[in-house]
């Protein structure tokens, strides 16, 4: 059971093939904001390996859902699967070339399995700034 | 028995992909992107009235933008490439523009995917980029209202999957007769020159 529950947590095609569509252009293929649209734009996009690590997923999931700068809002368009989809893609990519925590480790099996948002639940959730996109 | 040893093979099956997956987790190659340098015409084409709908949901005409300036962009909201760019132009050209312009000018921003960019969305869109919506109105539309609009102004629009469309990436520039004059097909259009070809435009005589 837990073997399976695993299997489901790992990268997989389809998580690259919504990257490569939606993300990739300005977030880069690993994710450090080269892609090749970075440079058109008045803001550099992050490097993940610096700027994913201490959010919280719910914070990713309302970037990808409802929009950040000139990030699109992909609520509209994308099925909350495709939107976790985008943030385990998000926690992949931030954790390529570093010391990864073991509770790091965990995240995906969470993500994958499990809707509770605990950072809400356990009251540590960043909440959204007012007035900004 | 046999039963156990399916599920057994099916184990471990689920874990050789996952180990997989894990330890080839595969190239990614993205949607290709034509990023060239914006390419601006000087055209002299009348464009034919059209009803739309803004993003309040309430039906908008072209005609009553008759005696003023039109800088009209095709883009939609759930874009990954060119579209925030423009976007982001067309704003800083109203913040550019002073308050005598701005009753002489008006901003089009019209959806090349309806099936996602609803009044309410193009709503939410508008308000992530600080439009001022007296002289900013957000466009869709029904599907065949749409397809005439994008071929009256020479835009091409093509669906490649729920929310992602490849189109040409037009800001347009149409003087107070109606008549599309300046075109800008790009990422990026320069909003020191738009804003030249808008103040020009706005110079000639009624």
């Amino acid at each position: 059971m837990l073997t399976l529950l695993l299997a489901a947590c790992g990268r997989n095609e389809r998580m690259d093939a919504l990257y490569a569509q939606r993300c990739l252009n300005c977030h880069g293929v690993t994710g450090r904001g080269d892609g090749p649209m970075a440079a058109a734009l008045p803001v550099a996009p992050p490097d993940f390996r610096q700027t994913v690590e201490k959010k919280g997923n719910p914070q990713i999931r309302r970037a990808i859902a409802e929009g950040k700068g000139l990030m699109p809002a992909f609520d509209p368009a994308l099925k909350p699967s495709e939107i976790n989809d985008m943030l385990q893609m998000v926690r992949f990519l931030s954790r390529e070339g570093r010391n990864v925590s073991w509770w790091e480790k965990f995240d995906a099996l969470v993500v994958a399995h499990c809707s509770i948002p605990w950072e809400a639940v356990l009251g540590y959730e960043e909440p959204a700034a007012k007035g900004k996109p | 028995m046999r039963s156990w040893q399916s599920v057994g093979r099916c184990a471990l099956v689920a874990v050789a992909c996952m180990l997989a997956l894990q330890l080839f987790p595969g190239e990614i190659r993205g949607h290709e992107i034509k990023q060239t340098a914006v390419e601006r015409r000087q055209v002299n084409i009348p464009i034919a009235d059209f009803t739309l709908v803004d993003q309040n949901g309430k039906p908008f005409q072209f005609k009553t933008l008759r005696g003023k300036v039109v800088v009209a962009a095709f883009a939609y909201t759930t874009c990954p490439d060119v579209c925030p760019l423009i976007t982001a132009a067309l704003r800083q050209v109203q913040s550019r523009l002073t308050k005598e312009e701005r009753t002489e000018s008006h901003l089009l921003t019209v959806t090349t995917d309806p099936e996602i960019d609803s009044p309410k969305v193009l709503a939410a869109y508008a308000k992530r980029y600080g439009a001022e919506l007296g002289g900013w109105s957000f466009l869709t539309g029904d599907d065949a209202a749409l397809r005439l609009v994008w071929k009256s102004f020479g835009v091409g629009v093509e669906r490649k999957a729920r929310g992602l469309v490849d189109h040409t990436p037009l800001t347009a520039i149409i003087d107070r007769q109606g008549v599309l004059r300046y075109a800008y097909i790009g990422p990026s259009p320069d909003v020191a020159t738009l804003l030249g070809d808008v103040r020009s435009l706005m110079n000639e005589r009624r």
